[in-house]
């Protein structure tokens, strides 16, 4: 009988102890959220680079907290040391009142650790230093009114600030978050947020990259209603040949003039900056390939990861994120309007030389914003390639957003 | 109100500020661009007037007449008399007894060769 009683609560213990007992409904959902994703990223092919890890850290902190824990120090009595079969005298002690403790030290999880490269905002420069290896400024120095265009895209980030705070339900922290989603640019959200409001990162992250994985989906429908076929036919010159003096002046001077100009957005324009330099120069080649190949996949990973991680069902599932997924989208198709109404402009004052579908790609998502609008343009005429021309647009929309976290994080202080 | 008003301001400010510094790099692109094509240019002239002087002073008497490329569009530009009247009828099959006037007849320039656009179609087909 007493062996059945025992064995009964071994089963109760164990039951206790495992993700059955611990876990609440909350959690259990958010795996369901996870394997959504998981099937988006895998089937659907929707950003799989990074959402696929997102949605497995997701899965994992949901089933095992404990992954995120963080590093804790437990006050022990001589007794229980005893207990449990620990050796005082390799531990550190505190006398409390006439009484000595041990220090017993318990480790953090290991998405912690990794974790502490998204707070301390190391992982979204080093981002950015790879897409600066891969990223090709030419279009933009042929035709640098294209900065207008990227320009123009960030208005929507600013406009979706001030509903955001006009709701009430978000503090001024909160909504330029929220609004930085605009940008359609994960690394630039990623970095505000820790900045601003960690305590959103998860709800953003996950908003931010589902809705530059939707960007073939969110985005024509816009450009079609806000352009008459005739603007969308319009053919485009070719572009002027860039000379490689100019490719390799071009980082140098964006990031002195950046750095003086708005300091707050130097880490991120510095390493863009610096990745294209490494590119561009052609005398590092063994860096440049390290860093838009190897570092580049590191990183992705342990972001991907650790930034599904903070989606834990508790901070997931409430009213706000709801009111993040609704008011990204908003700053999301803002931006991509704004771009083409600037597209607009631009052709009516080059007198139609200027399709104003590139302007759509002045959000950043690159390169897929720019591969729109070679797409819709081509729907009109097949002989239309508007790639590279977006590319310009696209890129600067890269700077443009950078710009813009530079702005709300100069103007609203962390904390 | 006092987030409203601070919101508003970031409004402004954001919108000033990313404006400037993007037209100031639309500026300083162009002013740096202008001046490197120029000093470009100029290296590629002096080079150029070397090497015809050498030209000159091997070969003093031969007379050379390069082709400009007006020369050639010149030449492309025009059109055989055949196919200005097969223009001229059907222009007159559709106008009919409507009083009309055919001001010129322009040959219509793709903005890239045959080979180009095959090139270009074949690189961009997965997007």
């Amino acid at each position: 009988m007493e062996i059945l009683t025992q064995l009964w609560q071994i089963f109760c213990h164990l039951f206790e102890e495992s993700g059955f007992g611990k876990l609440s409904w909350e959690n259990y959902v958010m795996v369901g959220i996870s394997f959504i994703l998981m099937y988006l990223a895998i089937k659907k092919q929707f950003e799989p680079l990074l959402l696929l890890p997102i949605a497995f850290g997701m899965c994992l902190v949901n089933l095992f907290p404990g992954i995120m824990g963080l590093p804790s120090t437990e006050m022990l009595t001589e007794a229980e040391m005893v207990a449990r079969h620990l050796d005082p005298s390799t531990y550190t002690t505190t006398v409390y009142n006439g009484v000595t403790y041990y220090n017993h030290v318990e480790y953090g999880g290991l998405f912690y650790y990794l974790y502490q490269g998204v707070k301390l905002g190391i992982y979204p420069p080093l981002i950015f230093l790879g897409i600066g290896c891969m990223t090709d400024f030419g279009p933009l120095i042929a035709n640098p009114k294209s900065f207008i265009l990227g320009a123009a895209a960030q208005i929507g980030i600013f406009l979706t600030f001030i509903i955001a705070t006009a709701l009430g339900i978000f503090t001024p922290n909160q909504a330029a978050s929220i609004a930085i989603i605009g940008g359609a640019d994960g690394p630039t959200a990623i970095f505000v947020t820790t900045k601003l409001a960690p305590e959103l990162l998860g709800p953003i992250a996950v908003a931010a990259y589902s809705y530059m994985a939707l960007v073939p989906i969110i985005q024509p429908p816009i450009m079609r209603l806000l352009t008459t076929k005739k603007e969308r036919s319009i053919v485009m010159g070719q572009l002027r040949p860039v000379s490689k003096l100019e490719r390799i002046l071009f980082p140098i001077i964006v990031v002195v003039l950046v750095a003086l100009l708005l300091p707050d957005a130097a880490p991120l324009v510095g390493m863009l900056m610096l990745g294209n330099l490494f590119k561009e120069s052609g005398v590092v080649d063994r860096i440049n390939k390290t860093a838009q190949n190897e570092l580049m996949n590191i990183i992705t990973i342990f972001l991907g990861v650790t930034v599904g991680a903070t989606a834990t069902g508790k901070v997931f599932l409430t009213i706000q994120t709801a009111g993040i997924i609704a008011l990204g989208l908003f700053a999301f198709c803002l931006a991509t309007a704004c771009g083409v109404l600037f597209g607009k402009l631009m052709c009516f004052f080059t007198h139609g030389k200027v399709n104003p579908l590139i302007g759509s790609a002045g959000v950043s998502a690159v390169p897929m914003a720019a591969r729109i609008s070679q797409k819709v343009g081509q729907e009109e005429n097949p002989g239309n390639f508007l790639l590279m021309h977006a590319m310009g647009p696209n890129v600067a929309g890269v700077i443009g957003s950078a710009v813009a976290a530079g702005v709300l994080l100069s103007v609203i202080k962390p904390g | 109100m006092g987030d409203m008003m601070q919101a508003f301001i970031l409004l402004l400010a954001g919108f000033l500020v990313v404006f400037t510094v993007l037209v100031l790099l639309i500026v300083i692109v162009t002013l740096y661009s202008k001046i490197i094509r120029l000093t470009q240019d100029a290296g590629k002239k002096r080079k150029e007037l070397t090497h015809e002087e050498a030209v000159e002073t091997s070969e003093p008497k031969r007379e050379l007449r390069s082709l400009t490329r007006a020369d050639i569009e010149e030449e492309d530009d025009e059109i055989p008399g055949e196919i200005i009247a097969v223009i001229a009828a059907a222009v007159d099959a559709v106008y009919g007894e409507k009083p009309h006037k055919i001001r010129s007849v322009k040959r219509e320039r793709p903005a890239r060769s045959a080979w180009s656009r095959a090139g270009a179609m074949q690189n961009t087909r997965p997007f």
